[in-house]
């Protein structure tokens, strides 16, 4: 009760982050709600189907965003295509954010050598171009699940969130408090879970929303080149499919520009989370940032 | 000590009299130089990590790309007979794939670092992987290093000036739409360029990187074509890249602005412009400069995209290219390349940075 009165205030206190929460969770809403509207849309039949409709229809009361070249709605397409790309994002957010942050714990808490190790090779991670691997990855693992394909992009975002809360276990180990758990005989795990982690959680969020951010944009990139996962529909393929047959000049203009307003929306919003925790948790920003 | 510049990597261990008290007391000497062994020995490392999780990587993923290639070499030469062991010990020899991986390994590694060879191609068989991507290598490093830089500049200084006159209308437009559009890919700008300039308006070419018409060579109808070719591309990456340095710039910028030397610089009743360009400014451009290097990658990795929506004929269309056709020794070679800039530019730009910025003193 305490904590959620905490992060309403919290919220509260920065209109950015409470923007990005907002259109985040409108997105999150219509994907979870997206097989009832999609039943909707169709009225009684799958809108989604191979030549459910006419192809190519513009734009109409019927199909608001008209149809694509298999006589496919588009809004229906969109909509199921957005509660993927967020799948796609929590799922690689969550485990990129569970990596890193049992990276930096170690890295952090321990020093020594095992954090020379442990962040030369994040550094190398961070700095090295890691897309070709990952489109030869997913050029050699051909059919592959929603799941792995999101366990494929976490190998390559969890640096970002890792090196994010590295740099602040390093400045919590050091706090009084944690000395004081330390004399007092607590195990390294009781000090980490009790003591450190409540503290991180702000940046863990800044690691989740940047590592979502980055899967997605790595899913959208892989089906632009036309390697994504098989048997689901992103907002990255339905780019894909409408730069592939022209549809542009076929009038299908919704097919091209809404998936790129949805994701500029939510890349936005994602956003808006990790500079409004920023802004709110970093107190040489707190304060000056403020419009 | 600023405007020396770092010797030579090497230090001559021979000129010492007394041979570990001197080193030790030649490096405190010279602190300038003990940073720069250092780095570039972190830079040695760096690279052989990077180039040996590249190649591991490569190797470990399933599949057997002997077989691929074989049956791609059939099905390019029409070559029907079924290939025989011999054929295929010598193409496992050529493609260096025989022996176990260990040895695969230091073969290959052997091979790149003597004589910078990344073994036989395959998109383009038997030109030799180095050469195919020499080809491409020079028109990534002109699109993307000129985009690259000029989104820095012209980033920096619009955050800089966002972050001085921060409560202004112009500076919250600004950073209100920075943060909307800092993250998103390249490419939807790309592709929103070419809808407009190329097809609805027919301005400009959305396509290769200059007229087929013109001979290539020194010539200005060639420049002309070339910059004519590359302005959407390259435009695509500045305008991203210019928002994500202006949102940077500004966070740095606005702690700064409460130092005692500004208030100090005001009360000695300095124009305003010259305490931003002078006290201000130069104290946030200089963490740019570290971040300029560490976003190369991440610069990179979206110029692929961006090339294979132009076909612009650099690193990322050979590298798609390649990938298509599970060209092992291009992909890995494409890999090792931009592995090998982005390190080398990073370093580049560490060793500047003691002489760029006094207050930066690098010994332990």
């Amino acid at each position: 009760m305490r904590l959620l009165t905490a992060v309403l205030r919290t919220i509260r206190n920065s209109r950015r982050l409470a923007t990005g929460l907002i259109v985040l969770a409108v997105l999150i809403l219509v994907a979870l709600f997206s097989p009832l509207i999609v039943k909707a849309i169709g009225g009684g039949q799958d809108p989604i189907e191979l030549a459910a409709y006419d192809k190519w229809q513009v734009p109409s009361p019927q199909h608001l965003l008209g149809t694509d070249q298999f006589g496919r709605d588009v809004l229906a397409m969109v909509v199921k295509a957005l509660s993927v790309s967020l799948q796609i994002g929590a799922i690689a957010g969550v485990i990129s954010t569970v990596a890193g942050v049992i990276v930096a714990f170690v890295a952090g808490y321990k020093g020594g050598w095992i954090d020379n190790v442990l962040s030369t090779f994040t550094g190398i991670l961070l700095v090295i171009p890691t897309f070709p691997l990952l489109i030869a990855l997913s050029a050699y693992a051909k059919n592959v699940s929603l799941f792995q394909v999101g366990v494929m992009i976490s190998i390559f975002s969890w640096p970002f969130a890792a090196k994010t809360i590295r740099s602040q276990v390093l400045s919590l180990r050091t706090r009084p408090y944690v000395d004081l758990a330390r004399v007092s005989k607590a195990r390294d795990i009781e000090i980490i879970v009790t003591e450190l982690l409540p503290n991180l959680l702000p940046f863990i969020g800044v690691g989740f929303a940047s590592s979502a951010l980055g899967a997605i944009f790595g899913l959208v990139g892989l089906e632009i080149i036309g390697l994504g996962p098989g048997g689901v529909i992103d907002l990255g393929q339905i780019i894909f499919n409408a730069i592939g047959t022209g549809a542009l000049t076929l009038g299908a203009w919704p097919m091209f520009v809404v998936p790129i307003a949805l994701l500029t929306l939510l890349f936005a919003a994602l956003n808006m989370v990790n500079i409004g925790l920023e802004e709110v948790y970093n107190p040489r920003l707190r304060g000056v940032a403020g419009e | 000590m600023t405007a020396e510049a770092p010797p030579a990597v090497a230090v001559d261990k021979s000129q010492d009299s007394a041979p570990r008290t001197g080193v030790r007391a030649w490096l405190s000497r010279h602190p300038l130089a003990a940073y720069a062994i250092r780095r570039f020995g972190l830079y040695l490392v760096e690279l052989w990590g990077a180039l040996t999780i590249a190649f591991f990587f490569f190797r470990l993923m399933p599949g057997d790309p002997v077989q691929t290639l074989i049956q791609t070499l059939q099905q390019n030469y029409v070559y029907n007979a079924q290939a025989s062991t011999e054929l295929i010990a010598r193409y496992r020899h050529e493609f260096g794939l025989d022996g176990n991986l260990l040895t695969q390994y230091l073969v290959y590694m052997q091979k790149l670092i003597l004589h910078g060879d990344l073994g036989p191609s395959l998109i383009n068989y038997p030109t030799p992987a180095q050469t195919v991507i020499l080809r491409s290598l020079p028109w990534t490093i002109g699109l993307l290093g000129i985009s690259a830089v000029m989104a820095w500049i012209f980033g920096v200084i619009i955050g800089a000036i966002a972050g001085w006159r921060r409560g202004k209308l112009g500076s919250a437009i600004a950073t209100n739409l920075s943060i909307a559009l800092s993250h998103v890919p390249y490419f939807f700008v790309a592709l929103i360029l070419v809808y407009v300039f190329a097809y609805s308006m027919g301005l400009l070419p959305a396509r290769s990187a200059y007229d087929s018409n013109i001979n290539p060579g020194i010539s200005f109808a060639f420049i002309g074509s070339v910059l004519k070719y590359g302005l959407l591309p390259g435009l695509s990456i500045v305008i991203i890249g210019t928002f994500s340095w202006i949102l940077s710039t500004r966070m740095l910028m606005i702690p700064i602005l409460g130092e005692d030397y500004l208030v100090y610089a005001e009360a000695k009743g300095l124009k305003n412009s010259r305490i931003l360009t002078r006290y201000a400014l130069r104290n946030c451009y200089l963490p740019q400069i570290t971040a300029f290097g560490i976003s190369l990658g991440f610069i990179f990795n979206g110029n692929v995209l961006v090339e294979q929506l132009f076909n612009y004929p650099g690193l990322g269309t050979t590298l798609v290219t390649a990938i298509q056709q599970l060209d092992f020794n291009t992909i890995l070679g494409v890999t090792d390349i931009a592995i090998f800039s982005v390190l080398t530019a990073v370093l580049l730009l560490d060793l500047l940075l003691p002489l760029l910025d006094p207050r930066v003193k690098y010994w332990k």
